[in-house]
């Protein structure tokens, strides 16, 4: 973050008021949050009883209960996702290499049927795109998912890595062909491993974007066990409708997962997003 | 060991820089190009399939069916525009599109005022540590769950145990206390409040890389020039991150007008068909009432405006910069 360590020339002597108000923000923003966790750990009549505050003693139960539901919903999320992503990265650094190093007949027609797809809202597919799935015998199976999940995310992810590898000086490729090496160990040891931060982005745009993708699942997905979390919290939220805790209590296990890849990733995601790589 | 002839056909087709071999290359004729092409064709393969069957062929069944009758099975009839006469009369539709535009409208200020501000103070902070961990707070949201957000939000429109009726007891307001969902007069204003005040992720994070790209030296001659705050914004910050915005608005557009998530877990459309809006109606009459040529139209007349709208936006904003 080296932006951040440059002197700026800053309005007013004090950060105080900035900080107070940025505090009061932030305030209002995780309020909500704060008093889900709070009721995760009461029970009915507390919560009934004491709507603010927190209150001895502390439900455990309602963790353990809700987990026994939840748990199947983050492990296909898991699975759905996880999915997902692994064919998005390889589809896309294939296409994208291809696009970015090779010139071959009807490749810009190629490539504008990628792109204008930018412009196709999901709402316009939706139906007829359901019809389809269902027609290939896809509805209630992972494959309905993933499918469609992948097409989708295809387009964009594509763009980018092709704007990656294009930014890669020549040299470097030259220098691996001056040693022998083939395409594809061109391509495996020296583009891949140099394209690592954009794969990283492409499967962090993917993971948010199936992961709390609910209209899809919600048409395609009818078996309990083979919800995704998001379509699953909608059912958990109307099967424990006035258990507050044990709802809240899944609540707030289900924002875990992410909340690990966030911990881990998150100092990559916000310098490779505000360091000016994105212009309109 | 590769033999040299190999390397230089290799070389022949990496594209930068144009050199006499591609040159000659292109001169050769296509169907031979093409065959010499042929492992690149591969490489393609899986992409562009997908692609024809999960997004061409749906985008073109939803323009060629928007002109039938069609249950999504064996009920399939040309009828024509009857479709986009039916919208033009059909009143849900109307009160959909209505809402829609004071929704995005709302939005669309929201969601640029808001990030716009955190960003602007996030950056003028003295404390690198503390701007650094800011930005962290505001992004750490997006570790929740969409959809989980609009459940908590359900919980503080609820009506017996709201968070927001709580609250206005709490401070002795009580007879503002409403069920806020279910009044058609509160309903719009209250899905627009939702999520308030937390800021979109993206939408936040591309203005704060604008923000942060402006050179210091504008910012200290508007220093000794005596420029306040409110000059410094006005002058200096909002025009030179006038892309960076356009693009923020774009985006909000775009989402909430085919987004209906929202809709769907919050009202489902109600009370009535106050709520409505056009998305939630496509995905009601393919899914409810099985009208998929009915929604197949609706589905088109957003496409068009949507499309409208980001061209009418790009002209406008390039328009507004060389101007």
């Amino acid at each position: 973050m080296a932006s951040l360590n440059r002197k700026r020339i800053r309005l007013g002597n004090h950060d105080l008021p900035f900080q107070l108000v940025l505090l009061a923000f932030g305030i209002v923003t995780f309020f909500p949050l704060v008093l889900v966790i709070i009721t995760s750990f009461k029970s009915n009549t507390q919560f009934y009883h004491n709507f603010w505050l927190p209150e001895l003693p502390l439900h455990f139960g309602n963790y353990s209960s809700a987990l026994r539901i939840i748990w199947r919903y983050i492990v296909n999320s898991v699975l759905y996702s996880g999915s997902t992503i692994c064919l998005i990265a390889m589809i896309a650094s294939v296409a994208g290499y291809v696009f970015a190093r090779f010139i071959f007949p009807f490749k810009t027609a190629l490539f504008l049927g990628f792109i204008t797809l930018i412009m196709v809202p999901g709402v316009l597919t939706l139906a007829p795109r359901f019809v389809l799935v269902r027609d290939l015998g896809l509805v209630n199976t992972p494959g309905a998912l993933i499918s469609v999940w992948v097409s989708g995310g295809l387009v964009l992810s594509t763009w980018l890595m092709r704007s990656y590898f294009e930014s890669l000086p020549q040299e470097l490729f030259d220098a691996a062909y001056v040693d022998g090496a083939a395409e594809w160990q061109v391509f495996i040891y020296v583009s891949v491993p140099l394209a690592r931060p954009m794969i990283a982005t492409v499967a962090m745009t993917t993971l948010i974007s199936t992961w709390n993708d609910l209209i899809w699942p919600l048409v395609t997905i009818t078996d309990k066990d083979k919800m995704p979390l998001a379509m699953g919290l909608m059912q958990f939220s109307s099967d424990f409708e006035t258990d507050w805790g044990t709802l809240f209590a899944g609540y707030v296990i289900s924002s875990i997962p992410l909340l690990c890849v966030f911990a881990v990733a998150m100092r990559q995601f916000i310098s490779g997003l505000t360091s000016g790589s994105i212009k309109a | 060991m590769l033999k040299r002839p190999t390397l230089v056909m290799l070389r022949r087709f990496a594209t930068s820089p144009p050199d006499t071999k591609i040159e000659r290359e292109s001169q050769s004729a296509l169907p031979l190009r093409m065959w010499r092409a042929k492992w690149l064709y591969l490489a393609l393969l899986i992409p562009v399939a997908m692609l024809l069957v999960f997004e061409w062929l749906p985008a073109f069944s939803a323009l060629y069916n928007s002109l039938y009758i069609w249950n999504g099975g064996k009920v399939h009839f040309y009828v024509g525009l009857e479709h986009y006469e039916r919208m033009l009369s059909d009143r849900t539709f109307r009160v959909a599109i209505t809402n829609l535009l004071g929704f995005v409208f709302f939005r669309v200020i929201m969601q640029t005022v808001l990030p716009f501000f955190a960003a602007e103070m996030i950056i003028n902070l003295r404390s690198a540590r503390w701007s650094y961990w800011w930005k962290i707070i505001f992004v750490f949201p997006m570790v929740v769950p969409t959809i989980l957000n609009y459940l908590i939000w359900r919980f503080i429109y609820n009506p017996q145990v709201g968070l927001l009726n709580e609250g206005l007891k709490l401070i002795g307001l009580e007879q503002y206390a409403q069920a806020w969902l279910g009044d058609p007069n509160t309903v719009m204003w209250a899905l627009a409040f939702v999520r308030f005040p937390w800021l979109p992720t993206l939408q936040f994070l591309i203005i704060l890389g604008g923000l942060q790209t402006i050179p210091q030296e504008v910012h200290e001659s508007a220093a000794i020039d005596g420029a306040g705050f409110w000059r410094r914004l006005f002058y200096i910050d909002i025009p030179m991150t006038k892309r960076q915005i356009t693009l923020a608005m774009i985006l909000t557009m775009l989402f909430m007008t085919q987004r209906f998530d929202l809709f769907l877990v919050m009202t489902d459309g109600g009370p009535g068909y106050s709520s409505m809006v056009p998305a939630l109606q496509l995905y009601q009459s393919a899914f409810h009432f099985l009208e998929f040529g009915y929604a197949s139209a609706i589905g088109v007349v957003l496409f068009v405006a949507m499309l409208a709208l980001t061209v009418v936006n790009l002209r406008v904003s390039a328009g507004a910069t060389t101007g």
